[in-house]
């Protein structure tokens, strides 16, 4: 039979490059992680956990990992939260609700970079057109008294809006404490589309007749409604858009790199970042794959936590 | 169920909707209007949307020795052929053309007959190579771009077309999708082909490339949007070499070539560089957000 041996045809291809643009690498990072090889140099010396040892002991690697932790923390929650907001507006709009969609989404769609820069240009604090808008608002009496809670009858130096106003707005990129936050703004500005679309998807999912029967049973308002049957429903996608969401801000980088380059003061030196300069860079390919190794282990965890919980679910229909 | 509008509510909805859009849409907003005014015009934030389009003389053209006349333009021009002109844009865009559009086919080329071999023939380890997908699903791409860039260093091959497109030549996600997409195909297609005495290589590409087209869509658009957009790559394996870069990386360089307040040509390229892929998603959008999201796993 001819047809006996074709499969190796087939799948030959596929799996030598499996073998060796995925598996064989990440032996190779594992490898390199315990020497201190650099490229140019013909050999490397053995040096056991020591690269290890530094990212738990130098604070250059504490600020990474503070870094990168805090991104996500910041960017998961409130790009999830936004996703499911915008989603459950437009799925329970009469009109418009294509519009709203494909705006939403234009950002997951456009040139990640190209808009970083565009961010940075709109963020820049003398000419930007963000700093001129907050500014702005500070002549007008009534949107001051707002903001800086005048109207309740507080000091409004004590609030951020009064104080920006009397001394001046914030650098954001050029500034420790607003970097990272700016850089955060970005990707939920540019991710949330995303998962606004998962959650329309899921909500397309829920049986219309849990709804008359929540009806029948009293559920009157909105939120009844949301309670007891539209998140209860929802919950695989939440597990889904979570560990995506988070996996994919572990894996931020252009917006570091074209704006901040990790600074100022290692404030937004996430771990991706660091893996590119100390690895790509500095040609320090022993400390970067032991950032690369530590990186796979987080991602691979909440992987797993995603499996673990996908495989748990109820199925209801 | 209630059918009376609740036209205050949905009022309110919309605000908080329109809201959001607004903010969303500042940056495309702003880039355009930036490459389309003049300087003094974007560093002042004043002019609106399309700026007065006063004619301006062109600094660079007066250095380069040319007759004042033939420097003065409206800033529209200006900022365009400037972005033209100090970068090889075309060039970047070209690259950028040929590296995603290399890269999907050569996928296509591995990932169907895998596909199809581990959905329709019976063969010995049949599951320990879709066992063997599945695990490399797991495998982040920025955890081996390290070690694919020493490999690749190695070798020789940094800087070259080859770097850009060999690491993702083998796309697991695409395997895996199509796998599952020939698992719906009926058998008898396939028995009525063999039958009709074709080969298995006719049968992959004659018979089951056509059913899969709609699969093949989805996973084009996220492949070609991923490596379009792509920075983080091409920032690792291409130092330096202009020729070989794509459109982020040449939009990057261009950047940190400016002295800093040439906003209007940089908005300008930025605007060349973004502009192809919305376009094409505003024209099928649909498509792209099912196929973004289909693989939305990746």
């Amino acid at each position: 039979m001819g047809r006996s041996r074709v499969h190796l045809w087939f799948i030959g291809p596929a799996v030598i490059l499996m073998a060796g643009l995925l598996i064989f690498p990440v032996f190779v990072a594992a490898f390199l992680s315990f020497t201190d090889y650099n490229l140019g140099n013909p050999s490397f010396n053995w040096i056991g956990v020591e690269n290890y040892d530094r990212l738990v002991s130098r604070s250059t690697y504490k600020k990474m990992f503070t870094a990168s932790l805090t991104y996500v923390l910041l960017v998961v929650p409130i790009s999830v939260a936004l996703g499911l907001g915008a989603a459950l507006l437009i799925s329970s709009l009469r009109i418009g609700g294509e519009l709203y969609k494909a705006v939403f989404f234009l950002p997951v769609m456009a040139t990640l970079l190209a808009m970083a820069i565009v961010w940075e240009f709109a963020l820049h604090p003398i000419v930007g057109v963000v700093n001129d808008i907050l500014r702005s608002g500070c002549d007008v009496g009534l949107l001051h008294a707002l903001l800086s809670g005048s109207w309740l009858g507080s000091d409004p130096l004590q609030s951020w809006y009064g104080h920006a106003c009397a001394e001046d707005f914030p650098l954001w990129l050029g500034d420790k404490r607003y970097a990272l936050g700016t850089i955060a703004f970005i990707g939920i500005w540019q991710g949330f589309g995303f998962n606004m679309v998962l959650y329309l998807a899921g909500l397309t999912s829920v049986p219309r007749e849990l709804y008359q029967a929540a009806h029948m049973d009293g559920a009157d308002s909105a939120w009844e409604r949301f309670r007891l049957v539209t998140w209860p429903m929802l919950g695989p996608t939440n597990v889904f858009v979570v560990t995506i969401s988070s996996i994919r801000s572990f894996q931020v980088f252009d917006t570091v790199e074209a704006l901040t380059r990790g600074g100022p003061a290692k404030s937004t030196y996430v771990m991706v970042y660091a893996m590119f300069e100390k690895g790509v860079k500095q040609n320090l390919l022993g400390i970067g794959s032991a950032i690369t190794i530590v990186f796979l282990g987080f991602v691979l965890i909440l992987t797993l936590i995603q499996v673990y919980f996908v495989n748990r679910r109820v199925h209801y229909a | 169920m209630m059918v009376r509008t609740n036209w205050l509510g949905e009022f309110l909805k919309h605000s908080v909707l329109l809201a959001g859009a607004i903010v969303v849409l500042l940056p495309f907003y702003l880039m355009l209007s930036y490459s389309l005014k003049s300087p003094a015009e974007i560093e002042s934030n004043t002019g609106g949307f399309v700026g007065s389009q006063e004619i301006m003389t062109d600094r660079r053209c007066i250095k380069a020795g040319k007759p004042a006349e033939e420097c003065d333009m409206r800033p529209i021009v200006y900022n365009y052929t400037a972005a033209f002109s100090e970068a090889p844009l075309v060039r970047y865009m070209l690259n950028g053309v040929f590296v995603t559009v290399s890269i999907f086919i050569i996928q296509v080329l591995v990932a169907l007959p895998c596909a199809y071999a581990l959905s329709k023939l019976k063969f010995w380890g049949r599951d320990v190579v879709f066992g063997l997908v599945i695990f490399c699903l797991l495998i982040p791409v920025h955890a081996i771009a390290l070690p694919l860039y020493i490999m690749l260093a190695k070798v020789g091959l940094t800087n070259t077309y080859a770097a850009l497109i060999i690491p993702w030549t083998i796309s697991v996600f695409g395997i895996f999708l199509m796998r599952q997409f020939f698992m719906t195909v009926p058998d008898d297609l396939i028995d009525a082909a063999r039958m009709d005495g074709m080969s298995e290589f006719a049968i992959v590409w004659r018979v089951m490339l056509p059913t899969a087209i709609p699969a093949l869509l989805a996973f084009g658009i996220f492949s070609v949007v991923a490596h379009w957009n792509d920075y983080y790559w091409p920032r690792v394996v291409i130092t330096g070499n202009r020729d070989l870069m794509t459109p982020p990386l040449g939009l990057r360089m261009f950047k940190s070539d400016l002295d800093g307040n040439e906003y209007g040509p940089m908005m300008a390229a930025t605007t060349v560089i973004v502009l192809p892929l919305v376009i094409i998603f505003l024209l099928a959008q649909r498509r792209f957000i099912e196929g973004i999201t289909m693989t939305g796993m990746k």
